[in-house]
């Protein structure tokens, strides 16, 4: 692509204690397109995110991101229980100290967009599992974020809601015209929302590619997540 | 072979304990710093006014709510009791008229503070512990980052300034309560009216024993506000460890109120 990129990683390293998690990884993500971060449980997506949106700090390596305005949509969602979805939704526009009638209009605008326009007054635990991801969607782009990061947004919904979240995704990530990354077990999403597909392994990238040539390539360790097979060179030794 | 094995095991055995506690000593130090440091930020929001004033008002109003039946009962009990032990032994001397005297100063030097603290730590310490620990483990923390809302404005200050306030209002109502529970005990018990009752606490109590009682209910509410949410808010880890948080904040802060009593009562005592 000749456009420079929104968002760069470059030879991100992260340990936990001794436990090396990320050893040097890299990757960019261009402006418009939705990045599908995928790979075994624990190798360290979520990980990633978070140092993108400085929430952890690198021991090596650097995020390098052409805006500061980032939505995180987190796997659980993340809602204030003790407020409203408005009040939720206001947290995310305090730096801007907008005047009041100015934030709710805003507000209503997102909602309405992710379907939820007449549930500003409820609370978190008065929605369903997909009005609360769709909630904590309205939160992410309250601020029209240029780099959008979904984690696991689908995990734990059932194949019709799941539909329906990648439709927003797809949907929001477009109308912002934003960079996304979408960390995801889920074969239906990142064979549906991932214009690219980054795959995991012990730390490092070992496969990149369209998700059409993810379904078919003979790369080993993308065959056999593809295709969730035992055979293959992921969790070697662990079986 | 197996005397030279069994040797440095027996060694290391005893000293296991000594492993433990220097385990503990690195904890508790850490866990010291990381209140240390919260209470400068609180204080500089504080000073500078930069704080919710409505969610203060609403912690102010939760934490008042949950303390208030716990604390009235407990001053009401520590009423009953000393009023009957100190009338009973006062009386045996001939000493009734100073009856209200002692019954109010223990109540208001030592035993009013201790308790009231105690059942804040119990009912509010606790509670704000796994209330923080949750929002730790459930990412809700992390998501105010993103939002770039600092944790401590956010979610500490408006619980300090509760815990401050309430306190003061708290100690207020036990004082009042452990009272009127002296007057009706001493009314039983040694006949005593409540007007000599009354009277014998007026010649006892000194303005300095309400600071006292004040300077201890704010140390208790800075110590109970604090370590809750220094505990609650370093959780790491998962739904077990909100319950390690709970048991955690307790211990401290029970065990620091009695220790911060006796501090201030040694510095504040002073012979008549
Ligand atoms: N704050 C932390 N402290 C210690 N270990 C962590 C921390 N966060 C994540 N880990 C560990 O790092 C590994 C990668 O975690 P994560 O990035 O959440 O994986 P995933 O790819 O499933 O999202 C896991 O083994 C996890 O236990
Ligand atoms: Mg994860």
């Amino acid at each position: 692509m000749a456009m420079p990129p929104m968002l760069e990683i470059v030879n991100l390293q992260k340990s936990f204690g001794n436990r090396e998690i990320l050893k040097g990884i890299s990757f960019k993500v261009y402006k418009g397109e939705m990045l599908g971060l995928i790979g075994p449980s624990g190798c360290g997506k979520s990980t990633i995110l978070k140092l993108i949106c400085d929430l952890l700090t690198p021991d090596g390596g650097e995020v390098i991101r052409w805006s500061d305005e980032i939505g995180l949509v987190f796997q659980g969602s993340a809602l204030l229980n003790s407020y409203t979805v408005r009040e939720n939704l206001a947290l995310a526009l305090n730096q801007r100290k907008l005047k009041k009638s100015d934030e709710n209009k805003i507000i209503d605008d997102k909602l309405k967009l992710v379907g939820l326009a007449g549930y500003a007054d409820a609370y978190p635990s008065q929605l369903s599992g997909g009005q609360q991801k769709r909630t904590s969607f309205a939160r992410a782009i309250v601020n029209d974020p240029k780099i959008i990061l979904y984690d696991e947004p689908t995990t734990g919904l059932d194949p019709v809601m799941s539909t329906v979240i990648e439709d927003y995704m797809l949907e929001l990530s477009g109308q912002l015209d934003a960079a996304s990354i979408v960390v995801t077990h889920q074969y239906s999403t990142w064979t549906r929302c991932a214009s690219r597909i980054l795959l995991m392994h012990a730390g490092k990238a070992v496969w990149e590619g369209s998700a059409e040539e993810a379904v078919v390539t003979e790369n080993p360790y993308m065959k056999q997540f593809a295709h969730a097979t035992r055979e293959g060179p992921m969790l070697s030794g662990l079986l | 072979m197996t005397s030279t094995l069994k040797k440095p095991r027996h060694k290391k055995a005893l000293l296991m304990p000594l492993f433990f506690v220097e385990g503990q000593v690195a904890v508790g130090v850490e866990l010291i710093g990381q209140v240390v440091s919260m209470w400068f930020k609180t204080m500089g929001y504080i000073i500078r006014g930069d704080f919710d004033k409505k969610e203060a008002w609403r912690q102010s109003y939760m934490i008042g709510v949950k303390s208030f039946t716990v604390v009235a009962i407990t001053a009401l009990c520590t009423g009953f009791a000393m009023s009957l032990q100190i009338s009973r032994e006062l009386v045996l001397f001939g000493a009734d008229t100073a009856i209200g005297g002692v019954v109010s100063l223990a109540l208001v030097r030592e035993i009013g503070p201790i308790t009231a603290g105690v059942m804040v730590a119990g009912r509010v310490g606790s509670s704000v512990a796994a209330e923080l620990a949750t929002m730790v483990i459930t990412e809700q923390i992390d998501a105010l980052k993103v939002m770039r809302v600092d944790p401590i404005r956010f979610l500490v200050v408006p619980r300090y300034i509760a815990g401050l306030t309430m306190t003061l209002v708290l100690s207020v109502y036990a004082m009042a309560i452990g009272l009127l529970a002296g007057i009706y005990i001493a009314s039983i018990a040694a006949n005593l009216p409540a007007a000599t009752f009354l009277d014998s606490v007026h010649q006892t109590i000194l303005d300095r024993d309400f600071v006292t009682h004040f300077i201890k209910s704010e140390i208790n509410a800075t110590i109970i506000v604090m370590f809750s949410c220094a505990i609650g808010l370093h959780t790491r880890g998962g739904a077990e460890d909100v319950g390690i948080a709970t048991t955690r904040t307790i211990v401290w802060t029970m065990t620091l109120i009695f220790v911060f009593n006796y501090i201030v009562t040694s510095l504040t005592y002073a012979p008549r």
